[in-house]
């Protein structure tokens, strides 16, 4: 487990470089960004493995059990699933660092309970065209969330009242963690929907703090950071097809965390609730 | 042992040195290089300003001259600024009173002419000696405009610009030794051009993706061979180093060797891919070698060798476990250069800490030494330093946790010819000289006319 704190500890650390370097003056550094990107790979990977081989009993689950699932998960109000307190007992008590890691692990249920309306919205959508290996690893990672509030009914309206309304989990959230969140899916749509760059340039330009970019480098490399959260640099990763979508909501949920973190204790409270 | 690596043969002196600082508190140097003869010394700093050193009769080198080079821009159509500190400087083997450099920010290549004038056109017959027009009423004869002396002036002009060729930040120049074309390599590109073409270059490398998102490698350093104008050499971000040749096709993305060696299974981590990394690579003067520096090591290769180095030197292995906090404070994509000696029998690179270090080929012995103004005196010679990873085993040891990691010295250069050695530690300049004769046996003494030289060169260039 001290390896998934110091896994998540350098995902935080890379997000916030990839992050700042878009400020950089002399604008992005394409090796470094690189660079960073696998490290953060590297980490991310560590992380799931030590995830997987926790305390997830449901990982091999079928399609249509996750659906069952969900929908009964809908009906309950907050509670740990079987598998946090699972994970609870596990977690040694001689952690390093045990203060640290209850706030991971509630940053981790916070992330997941707007994770949920997400992911499940994203589910219905995308019942039929995902493969069994991706919702696999969606229901796993969505196995710990701990919902806070009913849903809404799903729909594309939805996903525009994300973008749009920071309302749309129910309560006020911090824009940065609304936006990370819009982000994150409309990454992980496109990579259903096949990656346009013209909707790379639009996740680019809702992410960065910098304006259109019309350039082919600089458009390329922005959304490319992006879409790192939605599908890495190819070549080292299995080449199924269905792992940009999971992948979007690893990072998605990293991402959150990030956003988490910097958030004050008061509003981090709030959203926890 | 004759005329091997000198500084070795009395094993307590190492250099004795000259120093010369120049201070200027907001310019770091970004790039150290002396010329073919070593008679002059150029540097470029983070503010866009070229300084060039001449070296004195006596042998020290003083200031020859100091232009702006590059100032920043903006390129509005990217919303961008582009930095104007000098990525590299490369000198022109012309033989000419006048002296050329090529001198590269992140998007445009200059080529400067440095000249002297110590004379100057006196008596014209329409301007007067402050280039106002004569009353011409005033003028009742002719005279033939003679030739005065004057106070030496050195002028910088720019004589071409490169620009516009490169999308990415560029990080390489290097001169053929056709002398008539020269590359620019970036992060995804390598071009060639004519030195006397700006508006147009030819493209020989190519590693950008069709889709960026398969982006797996960048180009971190490129450079001629010293003699086969056909053949250069990139290194990549994935820590390997290909050989090109040019004759083969018009578009060298087929490498002609690939210098890349299998990585070590015990030392993987997070950080594995960046510290391979390399960060610069230089061919041989005999041109039969290639040094590669990654994070942690220095490494020779044998071009006829693909698959390992000949030689592996560790630079500063104790850093291995401290990898995680030297990502954090961005010290792990510092990019440190390395360098040949002239007789390619010494190799040098910079650390932390001021520290630089040197390893000599035949002996296997490597030595510490400090670039600090605490430490260098005029004249004194530089004692070598130790990093321990434990307890202190001498008063002089510095312990790995009192190294100072933004003190760091990534720009060296070793004269072409002679033991003088520049080194770049922040916004500092010392350069530092052997007095030892290649022998040993007698020490020189402490100042001479001229410098000590080789009497045999182990390694003569091949061709």
């Amino acid at each position: 487990m001290e390896y998934k704190v110091e896994a998540h500890r350098i995902m935080s650390i890379s997000l916030g470089k990839i992050y700042n370097s878009r400020v950089q003056r002399g604008g992005i550094k394409l090796h470094k960004n690189l660079l960073v990107s696998l490290v953060l790979r590297s980490a991310r990977q560590v992380y799931l493995s030590d995830y997987y081989s926790g305390a997830c009993l449901n990982a091999a689950q079928s399609e249509r059990e996750w659906d069952i699932t969900d929908t009964e998960r809908e009906k309950f109000p907050p509670s740990t699933t079987e598998c946090d307190r699972v994970e609870s007992s596990e977690e040694p008590q001689k952690n390093e660092r045990p203060e640290k890691e209850r706030e991971y692990r509630e940053n981790d249920d916070e992330v997941k309970s707007d994770q949920a309306d997400c992911t499940s919205t994203l589910q219905q959508e995308q019942n039929q065209n995902s493969s069994q290996d991706s919702v696999a690893k969606v229901s796993s990672e969505t196995l710990q969330e701990t919902i806070n509030e009913p849903k809404e009914s799903p729909s594309d309206s939805a996903l525009a009242e994300l973008d749009s309304t920071p309302e749309a989990n129910g309560e006020s959230h911090q824009p940065p963690k609304t936006h990370v969140c819009s982000n994150r899916k409309r990454s992980a749509e496109e990579s259903e929907s096949g990656d346009s760059p013209q909707k790379k340039t639009k996740v680019a330009s809702s992410n960065a703090k910098e304006g259109e970019e019309a350039e082919e480098m600089d458009t390329s490399n922005v959304s490319n950071l992006i879409t790192i959260f939605g599908s890495s640099f190819s070549g080292l990763l299995s080449k199924d097809g269905a792992k940009p979508e999971s992948e979007a909501e690893d990072s998605g949920q990293i991402c959150c965390d990030q956003m988490l973190k910097n958030l004050n204790p008061w509003s981090t409270a709030i959203v926890a609730f | 042992e004759a005329g091997v690596g000198g500084f070795y043969q009395n094993k307590k002196t190492f250099f004795s040195f000259f120093f010369i600082l120049v201070c200027d508190p907001a310019d770091v140097i970004s790039t150290v290089e002396f010329n073919q003869t070593g008679e002059f010394l150029a540097t470029g700093d983070k503010g866009g300003r070229v300084v060039i050193f001449q070296r004195e009769p006596q042998g020290e080198y003083n200031v020859y001259s100091t232009f702006q080079s590059h100032e920043p821009e903006f390129d509005y159509l990217k919303s961008l600024e582009i930095e104007e500190r000098i990525n590299k400087i490369r000198w022109l083997p012309l033989h000419n009173p006048a002296h050329f450099l090529l001198a590269t920010n992140d998007k445009t290549i200059k080529l400067w002419k440095v000249s002297e004038r110590d004379k100057r056109a006196e008596g014209y017959n329409l301007r007067d000696e402050e280039g106002r027009l004569k009353d011409l009423s005033t003028v009742t004869t002719l005279q033939v405009p003679v030739l005065r002396p004057m106070d030496l002036l050195v002028e910088a002009s720019p004589r071409r610009v490169f620009a516009n060729a490169h999308a990415y930040h560029i990080n390489s120049i290097s001169v053929n030794s056709d002398c008539e074309t020269y590359l620019s390599a970036d992060d995804l590109r390598i071009n060639l051009w004519n030195l006397n073409i700006t508006d147009r270059s030819f493209n020989i490398v190519d590693l950008k993706p069709e889709n960026m998102e398969d982006l797996s490698e960048v180009i971190t350093v490129a450079e001629f061979h010293p003699h086969h104008c056909h053949l250069l050499a990139f290194s990549s971000s994935t820590g390997t180093t290909r050989l090109c040749d040019m004759r083969a096709s018009a578009l060298c993305d087929q490498h002609a060797k690939l210098f890349e060696e299998a990585a070590d299974p015990s030392h993987r981590s997070f950080f594995s891919e960046i510290v391979s990394s390399v960060s610069d690579v230089k061919f041989s003067h005999s041109g039969r070698y290639l040094l590669t520096r990654d994070y942690l090591t220095v490494k020779v290769w044998d071009l006829n060798m693909e698959n390992k180095p000949v030689e592996t030197y560790q630079v500063h292995d104790y850093l291995r476990t401290k990898l995680c906090s030297l990502y954090e404070s961005d010290c792990i994509f510092d990019k440190f250069e390395c360098a040949w000696n002239g007789t390619d029998s010494v190799i040098m690179t910079g650390a932390y800490n001021n520290y630089f270090r040197m390893f000599d080929r035949a002996s296997l012995r490597d030595v510490t030494l400090e670039a600090s103004r605490e430490v260098c005196k005029r004249r004194a010679v530089l004692q070598p330093r130790r990093v321990c990873v434990g307890k202190k085993q001498k008063e002089t040891d510095v312990s790995v946790d009192s190294l100072d990691f933004r003190k760091k010295i990534l720009h060296t250069a070793w004269h072409p010819k002679e033991n003088i050695i520049a080194i770049a530690a922040s916004n500092n300049l010392y350069i530092f000289q052997d007095r030892l004769t290649p022998n040993g046996h007698h020490n020189t003494p402490e100042i001479q006319s001229a410098p000590p030289k080789w009497q045999t060169q182990p390694n003569p260039p091949t061709y």
